[in-house]
């Protein structure tokens, strides 16, 4: 081909300034390859427009190289350079932290649903405790504070001195209450029994165990009673008193 | 760090492929007045435009610098198409549309375009106190298809000349241009 035709067809400045069309632009790379003086040719017009474009040059306006750098320095510090290694360490260390705070997350999570659960438990066992109490407080104003209840003090016999309790009786409503103060414990077998003498008969009032000291015991209702007695039964009571092993008695005054 | 002065176009591609902050602060230095330049010829309506299109030309300098091929031209023809782009990509956007609607609005874009290149006024800049010098039917052309970036069959179109005669008078506009460029 006739280069020198082709460098004055004015392709090169066509393809330097942005004319050229795309099939003409591969055509002129391909042979600026080939043909060293289309090249030189090519960079004599890259140099000459470049010269009477620095000569013409215009001031650019302040501010804009300020706010170029400062664009590009938070592009680089936006994607830092990292090794493929040093990413996959730091992939593996978030990994770990993660699985960590999730297994903190979770433990520390555990650990507040069980103190709640144990405060609610202490809770309602102070409720149970207040109203065991409040009930205990009445019962006691019930039996102490009314005129009509007689004190039969219990008192130990010869087979069982030191044994005292106390029995509170409503003769108006027919309760009885009972106190132990002292009573030996058992065998698990046996159990302390109440009886009320009327006539000389014996009435079963209900049994209770040593272990029910210090609180009021509410027995089986009796109208009339000359006495009350304490026997040792087996558990759960019998029909009638083992009396060589009664342990207290106490008189009324229905007695006299 | 080496303190350059000055960088011979191999120093200095290869400095701005290795991202350094000098060499691109020292490529800015040297190449934003003749980009500017361009830029102004373009957007011509003396606009702050002008000026976020040179800040958008360098940043895409800096991202793109990997892709510029020095088989296929110098730094200075490279950044010279990316500033010509951007300037014509901003001239048919939106905001640039919306600065000039004050203006009176041609009832054909491209008449619009002929009218506006041949009514141009003499306060012209860089490559275009060089087209002064070319005839008219030239200048017009270069100024549609370098100036406003028309396309060779939008220009045949909105001139009514063949394609073929506007292909052939662009190529000679060019050649006479590079006769003044000294």
């Amino acid at each position: 081909m006739n280069v020198k035709e082709y460098i004055e067809s004015g392709i090169i400045e066509s393809y330097v300034m942005g004319l050229a069309s795309e099939p003409e632009r591969a055509e002129f790379e391909r042979l600026c390859a080939q043909y060293p003086e289309l090249l030189e040719a090519r960079r004599r017009f890259e140099e000459r427009l470049e010269g009477y474009a620095s000569e013409n040059a215009v001031p650019p306006p302040p501010g804009v190289k300020m706010k170029v750098l400062e664009a590009i320095n938070l592009q680089n510090n936006k994607e830092p350079a990292r090794s493929p290694v040093a990413l996959r360490i730091i992939a593996a260390a978030a990994v770990v932290l993660l699985i960590g705070m999730a297994y903190l997350y979770f433990q520390t999570r555990q650990e507040n649903k069980d103190l709640t659960d144990t405060n609610d438990r202490l809770k309602n066992s102070l409720d149970t405790t207040r109203s065991i109490l409040k009930k205990i407080v009445d019962e006691q104003k019930d039996v102490v504070g009314n005129p009509n209840v007689t004190v039969v003090n219990m008192v130990g016999t010869q087979v069982a001195p030191r044994s005292s309790a106390n029995v509170y009786w409503d003769s108006a409503s027919s309760n009885v209450y009972l106190v132990v103060k002292n009573m030996p414990k058992l065998p698990s077998d046996q159990q302390y029994q109440l009886w009320a003498l009327i006539g000389n008969k014996p009435k079963d009032l209900g049994v209770f165990d040593a272990t029910d000291d210090n609180v009021i015991l509410k027995m089986k209702n009796t109208q009339t009673a000359q006495a009350f007695a304490i026997t040792i039964e087996q558990k759960g009571g019998s029909p009638s008193p083992t009396l060589q092993k009664m342990q207290s008695l106490g008189k009324t005054l229905q007695s006299q | 760090m080496g303190m350059h002065n000055t960088y011979t176009e191999q120093e200095l591609v290869r400095a701005l492929k290795e991202r350094s902050d000098q060499a691109f602060g020292f490529l800015y230095d040297n190449y934003a007045g003749a980009l500017y330049s361009i830029i102004k010829q373009i957007i011509t309506d003396n606009s702050e435009l002008a000026d976020d299109v040179l800040q958008e030309v360098f940043i895409n300098i800096w991202r793109k610098i990997e892709t510029y091929d020095q088989s296929k031209g110098r730094l200075f023809t490279w950044m010279l198409n990316i500033a010509r782009n951007a300037s014509i990509d901003m001239l048919r956007s939106k905001s640039y549309q919306n600065s000039q609607k004050n203006r009176e609005l041609p009832d054909n874009v491209y008449k619009g375009a002929v009218s506006q290149v041949l009514l141009q006024n003499v306060d012209n800049i860089g490559l275009k106190k060089v087209l002064e010098k070319l005839r008219p039917e030239h200048r017009a052309l270069v100024e549609l298809a370098y100036f406003k970036g028309f396309t060779h069959e939008e220009i045949a179109e909105m001139t009514s000349v063949p394609l073929g005669t506007v292909k052939t008078r662009i190529r000679n506009a060019l050649l006479q241009l590079r006769e003044y460029l000294k």
